[in-house]
């Protein structure tokens, strides 16, 4: 990924606001779409995320009848890497922070 | 490197391919899933969106690379651990964009099933339908096929 590049060179006048932004826990949520197939979600998250095969399809489920999956939970740096390659493999993600932390 | 080969039919499938070729050309500027980033800031949001349409795109060239001069002299059309993951991507965002485009008018538990009857729809949507369930089906048969080479790899 290139972000990092895109990051340092936020301007200092916002830098301790999105600093601010940046704490806390953040979690990775995938919405359902009719167009994925079922097999593709669950070798998607068994490829990105590195679930097990039930837990891929316990998620993938959990879209499909719920319309999301919360599938990670941390902190904003690593959330934001995992929404990016989920996006890169054409799931619909959500960055959302934790309001429980 | 596990390698297969899957014979298609030429009638069948020519067809489809310039409607795919018109569905990545409509994706050469723009995502094909839906982005929820207004989290970011702009600066990021951009180079983010970049890195995602520059990825889309060489997975789309990847994949139509597979329909060369050898696939219209025998029909085949090979996958590897080298072109899969390239080749999935591809396919979901052609599906993505066709359903968009193509297939909008359809519900989405039609969508979802695959099981429209092609013979109620317009001439346009059916051939859009076809490539719809093609490219579904080159999915499947690599996920059988290819996937341990794509989580190992």
């Amino acid at each position: 990924m290139t972000m990092a590049s895109a990051r340092t060179g936020v301007a200092p006048a916002s830098r301790t606001e999105t600093e601010l932004a940046l704490e806390g826990l953040w979690r990775v949520v995938v919405l359902n779409d009719p167009v994925n197939l079922m097999s593709y979600v669950v070798l998607v998250f068994r490829k990105v995320l590195g679930f097990d095969e039930p837990t891929a399809r316990r998620h993938m489920l959990e879209v499909h009848e719920q319309g999301r999956s919360v599938v990670w939970i941390g902190v904003r740096e690593k959330a934001e890497a995992y929404v990016f390659t989920l996006q890169q493999w054409h799931l619909t993600v959500r960055l959302e922070p934790d309001e429980k932390n | 490197m596990k390698r297969i080969e899957v014979k298609l039919s030429l009638p069948v499938v020519a067809p489809l391919l310039d409607l795919i070729k018109a569905a990545v050309g409509d994706l050469g500027g723009r995502l094909a899933a839906p982005q929820h980033l207004q989290d970011l800031d702009e600066e990021l949001r951009t180079a983010w969106q970049a890195d995602l349409l520059g990825g889309q795109n060489d997975d789309c060239r990847r994949f139509l690379a597979l329909f060369d001069r050898e696939f219209f002299a025998s029909g085949t059309v090979g996958f590897d651990e080298a072109n899969a993951e390239s080749v999935l991507r591809a396919c979901a965002a052609i599906r993505l964009r066709l359903r968009e485009r193509e297939l909008k008018n359809l519900p989405d538990e039609v969508i979802e099933g695959a099981g429209a009857d092609v013979t109620q729809l317009g001439a346009a949507a059916a051939k859009a339908f076809m490539c719809y369930v093609f490219l579904a089906t080159l999915q499947e048969l690599i996920i059988q096929h290819l996937d341990s080479a794509i989580l190992d790899g």
